[in-house]
């Protein structure tokens, strides 16, 4: 998915706690390894937990300007409350992600959306995998809609991150690829989903 | 004495902060002095994981007035000295650096601006531009610098420690929380590999030889007991000033001959402006794109030039119109119409420059 600039832009919004940064950097730096461009940004606030967290995150081949835009390519929404504050990124030309845990009301989905996606991430982390892992679902999830890396350069950025901690637990290392590719999984599924229910589908329950 | 982080050059992924920090090192810094605020602190944090291992120092003080008047001390002492801030912070900054002008000491502020008056926000504005060209009790006699990449953070932190010891006046590296925060590419390097001279520090007090003897005394002076005496040093801070504004003016433009609008943005905005005016020529619109480097001193000369070859300008940044005055200043008895673009506080995206320019180009055409 890319714009006509060759630029992908994507917003992460969660809950404090749900790795949504760590997603962003970590797609960022997969990017910068493959030579890319890259620029990520968090939103930053007084509060240090609790409240919704913000990731701003451009991909592209040439130098990106601004940090921050108007419309994302891509918006992932983890919690209601994240689905409010992101919703602004979200156009005519989007695709929104959320998880369908989330409690949104039906008049405050975005339903300018190219296209609305829910995924059951926070169920599938907590009953097939590990809640830890979640945000690396969420990561392969992104992967998956987006292409703006592929899953090796993923593993690689997975590496530089956490491979000290794979050292001392190799497990660990088998639980974060399992979580990627359960991400890229668990999109392609309601991709091919939506394609069958045509257009916005398994939005609105 | 230890040399840099990275020998040759090298690609980095990095958030502003850090390579502010690695920039201070690579400029052979001495000493920083601080007290935390957001969103710099990353810049103190990095510099003291840097500094011991390259031999430097780091003092943590009570408060910005206390790291302004250390830098000092660090300076007058032979050292090169740099502090950073933000914001309120910035406010008690000024008045360590209105001494720090009277007494051309080469003190070196990274100032990452957030959003204001008061507390406001810790993430993002442009508005500690007038605070940081002209605030404390004086005439503004010093170099200030706004950024707009993480590279040029790299090489202006490099060039201000070199600035500051060339002229004597204080400079500022003017930055904000976004470039603080975010990260992108870049390239580190060792300025001296490059062929980049390093002016050498020297100490204004504690100088060998007996004063008045074998060497000159030393007057470093912040009081004086008559008006003449003041207006007379003052004269000399004036010609000095004057004297190495061209030599240290910096600037940016883009297709500036001929517009129908031009754009006039610094720091981070420019990068939008930059963006915008590049899609817009792309359509074939006449719009061009100047961006003053230094905000003070005011490259005046090529700001009138380009404004004399447009229509109209547009003033973009992320303040209610500071950017503005110091450019409406620089432009007076020319008669072309402004048109502002005012966001305090809040980032500004190349899609709203580009919106605000047709609505412009439009209207100017009927």
């Amino acid at each position: 998915m890319k714009t006509k600039n060759g630029l992908t832009k994507i917003v992460i919004a969660g809950e404090g706690g749900q790795g949504v940064q760590a997603v962003a950097e970590i797609l960022a730096e997969a990017a910068y390894e493959e030579g890319r461009q890259a620029l990520y940004i968090p939103n930053f606030g007084v509060e240090q937990r609790g409240g919704v967290s913000v990731a701003f995150l451009q991909i592209g081949d040439r130098s990106i300007g601004a940090p921050k835009f108007e419309t994302a390519d891509i918006v992932v929404a983890l919690s209601g409350r994240a689905l409010l504050r992101t919703r602004q990124y979200v156009g005519p030309q989007t695709t929104l992600i959320y998880d369908d845990l989330a409690e949104v009301k039906d008049e405050e989905m975005p339903r300018q959306a190219a296209q609305i996606l829910s995924i059951p991430a926070v169920e599938t982390s907590k009953k097939e995998l590990h809640p830890r892992v979640f945000n690396v679902m969420i990561l392969g999830a992104v992967i998956a809609a987006t292409g703006v890396v592929t899953l090796d350069d993923a593993k690689k950025a997975l590496e530089i991150r956490l491979g000290h901690k794979f050292e001392q637990d190799p497990k660990l290392r088998e639980l974060n690829y399992r979580a990627l590719e359960r991400g890229v999984e668990l999109l392609e599924q309601v991709m091919r989903g939506g394609k069958e229910h045509s257009g916005a589908l398994r939005a609105y329950h | 004495m230890a040399g840099v982080p990275v020998p040759g050059d090298k690609r980095v992924f990095m958030t502003g902060n850090e390579v502010v920090a690695y920039a201070a090192v690579a400029a052979r810094a001495d000493i920083m002095y601080g007290y935390p605020i957001t969103p710099q602190n990353e810049v103190m944090h990095y510099w003291t994981r840097l500094a011991p291992k390259y031999e430097k120092r780091f003092l943590q003080t009570e408060d910005e007035l206390s790291a302004g008047f250390t830098t000092i001390g660090g300076v007058m002492a032979g050292r090169k000295a740099f502090t950073a801030t933000a914001g309120p912070g910035n406010v008690l900054m000024q008045e360590p650096m209105a001494m720090a002008e009277m007494m051309r000491l080469p003190v070196v502020v990274v100032i990452m601006q957030r959003g204001g008056p008061s507390t406001a926000t810790v993430i993002y504005s442009q508005q500690e531009v007038i605070l940081t060209t002209f605030g404390g009790n004086g005439e503004g006699f010093r170099i200030v610098y706004s950024t707009a990449t993480h590279q040029e953070l790299y090489d202006y932190t490099i060039k201000a420690f070199n600035t500051a010891w060339r002229y004597r006046f204080p400079v500022f590296l003017l930055a904000d929380g976004y470039q603080a925060k975010m990260r992108e590419p870049l390239t580190i390097y060792d300025p001296l590999e490059r062929g980049i001279e390093l002016i050498a520090p020297e100490a204004y007090l504690g100088r060998p030889g007996t004063p008045g003897v074998d060497r000159p005394p030393g007057h470093f002076r912040n009081t004086y007991s008559t008006e003449e005496e003041l207006y007379e040093v003052l004269q000399g801070h004036v010609r000095e000033y004057e004297r190495i504004w061209r030599e240290v003016e910096e600037y940016e433009s883009l297709g500036t001959e001929d517009t129908d609008l031009l754009i006039i943005a610094h720091g981070v905005v420019a990068r939008a402006a930059k963006q915008a005016v590049e899609y817009l020529r792309g359509e074939g619109l006449k719009v061009g794109y100047f961006r003053p480097v230094t905000l003070r001193p005011m490259p005046v000369d090529a700001l009138r030039e380009a404004v004399s070859r447009t229509k109209r300008f547009m003033v973009v940044e992320s303040a209610y119109g500071q950017l503005s005055k110091l450019v409406r200043d620089a432009l007076y008895g020319l008669a072309v119409e402004m048109v502002p673009l005012y966001k305090p506080g809040v980032g500004v995206t190349p899609e709203e420059i580009m919106a605000r320019s047709r609505e412009l180009i439009v209207k100017g055409e009927s």
